[in-house]
């Protein structure tokens, strides 16, 4: 006999949630008590993570335990053909091979990170929070070679609506910015710099838009950098990013459209370029701590193609 | 025969001239005939078009299905695998979530 099952489905509406409607009555801007900006640097954050995912040729294995709550170490080795920049069109590869140890030490107030590669090249984060409001920020590279080793010193000083940063570089690099949030949803900033050893300074603004649904930023600099990108968000799971840069100093004019899915079991972000580049990431979670990843790009202008596959064990 | 300046990186080859064969059979009057040495010219340019658009077509349909492979094909994967792992979820939880109907 035909039974009609009613079965209520209550997993379907568990798993959606629901965005609570503003009413027309709170649509009164508090000026007064307007969020805190996102920092300087990360104003393009959106854009960066959907659509420059970490794209690598070669073999990548991580593994990172977990020795107490706060430290852990990391072991990484990467096999692959390294690209040497040389000045002819053609791309140089030579096969190279390395491995990398780093500890962490991560703290509500302090974290620390350091890894050093079998090539002698030594990279160290040092992140503090000295007061409430301010903190510290410093990151070096240390290498065999003279002179390319860098080190950068930041104070960051986040106030109630705006933050400010100041740095300072080896070389005599001065760098100073300030974003400030002048609606809910609009902030707008500027930074300034001063490099001692290559005698330039430059000075530069940016705009940031964004609502639960999209993020649209600008950025302008006098060296010669108009960098605009817009991230939509589809919907819970896909995110759609356009970017837009223009060296008005080279006249360099590069587009990309890029998606990210965000899936339960993987996340899948591509892009393609104005430049005739085009380019897939996947990491799949192929267990719990157990991610595989996937990386290809195809470069038809250059006829340069790279894929490449690695496993990241760890937390 | 004057030899023609090259314009671009492609020209056409050289028109010859039409012979007119006056003393001979029919056969070779009419082959030497201006009407049938244009038609051979068109035949032959007409080889050398669609040569060249096979080529920039194919062209074209490696680069387009390439790049499909690349960013449309996992994303075809792995919608396909989240829609069965939602079907087998909801699955398994009309089969332990609710108590068992009877059956009419």
């Amino acid at each position: 006999m035909a039974a009609a099952l009613n079965v209520p489905l209550t997993t379907s509406t568990t798993t959606v949630t629901t965005i609570p409607q503003m009413t027309k009555g709170e649509e009164k801007v508090d000026y007064l008590n307007l969020p805190c900006p996102i920092p300087y640097e990360e104003i393009h954050r959106e854009a960066l993570m959907s659509l420059k995912p970490e794209l690598f040729e070669g073999m990548r294995f991580d593994f990172t335990k977990g020795l107490n709550q706060k430290f852990s170490l990391s072991h990484s080795v990467f096999m692959g053909p390294m690209e040497i920049p040389s000045q002819s069109s053609e791309t140089i590869k030579i096969p190279a091979a390395h491995y990398e140890f780093g500890a962490n030490f991560i703290d509500p107030k302090l974290m620390l990170f350091g890894r050093i590669m079998t090539d002698g090249r030594l990279n160290a984060r040092v992140k503090c929070d000295l007061t409430e409001n301010l903190s510290l920020k410093a990151n070096s590279q240390l290498t065999n070679e003279p002179h390319m080793s860098h080190g950068m010193v930041s104070f960051d000083y986040k106030g109630k609506d705006y933050r400010t940063q100041f740095q300072l570089g080896n070389g005599a690099l001065f760098g100073a910015n300030y974003i400030q949030s002048v609606t809910p949803h609009l902030s707008f900033g500027g930074e300034v710099f001063w490099a001692g050893q290559h005698r330039k300074s430059g000075i530069g603004y940016a705009a940031r838009y964004n609502t639960d649904k999209m993020v649209a930023t600008g950025q302008v600099a006098s060296t010669g950098l108009v960098a605009l990108s817009y991230v939509q968000k589809v919907s819970e799971k896909v995110s759609l990013a356009s970017d837009f840069m223009y060296n008005y100093m080279s006249k360099d004019v590069t587009a990309s459209f890029g998606y990210d899915y965000i899936l339960r079991q993987c996340r899948l972000r591509g892009k393609i370029d104005s430049n005739g580049c085009a380019a897939a990431f996947l990491e799949e979670r192929l267990n719990m701590g157990l991610n595989f990843i996937l990386s290809a790009e195809l470069d038809h202008r250059k006829k340069d193609y790279k894929f490449g596959f690695g496993l990241t064990v760890g937390e | 025969m004057a030899s023609q300046p090259r314009r671009g990186g492609v020209s056409l080859p050289e028109r010859r001239a039409a012979k007119s064969d006056s003393n001979g059979s029919i056969i070779s009057k009419l082959s030497g005939s201006p009407i049938v040495s244009r038609g051979r010219q068109a035949a032959s340019d007409a080889v050398l078009v669609t040569r060249k658009l096979l080529k920039s077509t194919g062209k074209a349909a490696w680069i387009a299905g390439t790049t499909f492979l690349i960013l449309v094909v996992p994303l075809i994967i792995e919608m396909d695998r989240e829609q069965q792992m939602n079907e087998l979820e909801l699955q398994q939880a009309s089969l332990l979530g609710t108590p068992p109907q009877p059956q009419k």
